[in-house]
């Protein structure tokens, strides 16, 4: 990572609680998860991130990535996307646990786009129902750190 | 949030954060470069510090939970500052034809040697055996005989191969052939053969961290012999957990493109 990146990110922490910039470091010390068993530049493409807001219609807490689905409505009709998290065991050690996320809750996700073209995403955080935004630990951090976030079960 | 506070904590952060994001940066130059030192946890200690620990028998002792310690996405990174990995026309060819989907561990099969996931792993070692367990990718072992035998004459190729160690003071040194030529070095794709030969040696350091210098000898994709450097660093407190990656793999029809990027 250049110097040129840590400046903006040290002054968008200092923006942040004690709190979450605390939790953020404890990311960033552990080192940024990467944790797929493929090249995500391979599969995903940085330069095309997404920002989804669906219902969870299934989640799957499987290697080696845990998924989770949205059904996401638009004026054309509703569509399901199939987003990408690291493997469940990345997941635990950076605070989630299976019942993260729940079938009906109603989500906001931030990842990257499939290469392909396919309603596919790598999420990189998610906004819960209830307003709390968790890190989704995911091989998109390759590309650099996190955006701000809390541990799932951070606060 | 006052200004002051606002100012403390940001340098306090700078100090944390600075050296743990150096720490991270991809070093084609370090001989001992962060490795696959890049699975995170939210809630990791630093590793402890202190001697190496040795077992009753004088041997080193390897326990613990590792991560790291070899190529993920760029075996180059564990070359000494300045030189290059010494590709063969041949070995050139061969990689650059190589497309991402195709990545055996994309596919959840082995890494192989010297290969690492971004996944913690295991060293357990017995009077005549050393194991080498493995989280992911994938969820396997390596056997290793430090029973004082030799290679078989003529060993049917392996993912692994057949590995025969011994002890040099503080280093475990294995020796391993008969590998099949599927696995990939890393994600960039560098390619070798059934008649690769690898030297891993094993070494403590310190109670948190291992070094795993590999010398790799490939005649069929090498002009020569180069070794590799990979620190792994000790996660206390952890375990393994299970990993199948067979269970629900769905990225290796979406991935697209040749193999090169990390």
């Amino acid at each position: 990572m250049s110097s040129a990146r840590v400046k903006p990110m040290l002054k968008n922490l200092m923006k942040m609680s004690l709190g979450a910039a605390l939790a953020v470091v404890g990311l960033l010390v552990s080192g940024a998860p990467i944790s797929a068993h493929h090249s995500f530049a391979a599969e995903y493409d940085a330069a095309k991130p997404i920002t989804l807001k669906g219902v969870v219609s299934k989640i799957e807490w499987t290697n080696p990535h845990a998924r989770f689905y949205i059904d996401v409505k638009d004026e054309t009709g509703t569509f399901t996307w199939n987003l990408e998290l690291a493997s469940p065991n990345v997941l635990a050690r950076n605070g989630w646990t299976r019942k993260t996320l729940n079938i009906g809750d109603e989500i906001t996700v931030q990842g990257a786009m499939a290469k392909d073209g396919s309603k596919m995403a790598n999420a990189r955080t998610v906004t819960l129902a209830n307003g709390k935004r968790v890190f989704a630990g995911s091989s998109a951090d390759a590309e650099g750190p996190a955006p701000a976030a809390a541990p799932a079960t951070g606060r | 949030m006052s200004v002051r506070r606002r100012l403390l904590i940001g340098a306090a952060l700078a100090a944390l954060a600075v050296p743990a994001l150096l720490a991270q940066t991809p070093s084609p130059t370090s001989a001992a470069g962060s490795g696959g030192l890049n699975t995170g946890r939210g809630r990791g200690a630093p590793p402890p510090t202190g001697p190496a620990p040795k077992l009753a028998n004088g041997h080193p002792d390897f326990s613990g939970v590792w991560q790291g310690g070899g190529p993920v996405g760029d075996l180059a990174q564990g070359m000494p500052k300045g030189e290059a990995i010494p590709l063969n026309d041949e070995g050139k060819r061969v990689m650059a034809a190589r497309q991402s989907k195709d990545d055996p561990e994309a596919n959840c099969l082995p890494t192989g040697v010297p290969r690492t996931a971004p996944y913690p792993w295991r060293i357990l070692q017995t009077p005549t055996h050393v194991f080498i367990l493995f989280e992911g990718n994938i969820h396997s072992y390596r056997q290793i005989f430090v029973d004082g035998r030799k290679h078989p004459e003529d060993p049917d190729p392996t993912w692994y191969g057949h590995s025969v160690g011994h002890y040099e003071g503080d280093t475990l040194v294995v020796d391993t052939i008969g590998f099949n030529d599927k696995f990939w070095f890393d994600f960039r794709g560098h390619p070798h053969s059934d008649k690769l030969h690898t030297v891993e040696r094993y070494t403590r350091k310190d109670l948190g961290s291992i070094v795993v210098q590999t010398t790799i000898t490939d005649p069929v994709y090498y002009t020569k012999p180069f070794t590799i450097t990979f620190t792994g660093r000790l996660r206390p407190g952890e375990e393994l957990m299970e990993y199948i990656c067979q269970e629900n793999e769905q990225d290796a029809s979406h991935i697209k493109g040749p193999a090169g990027t990390p």
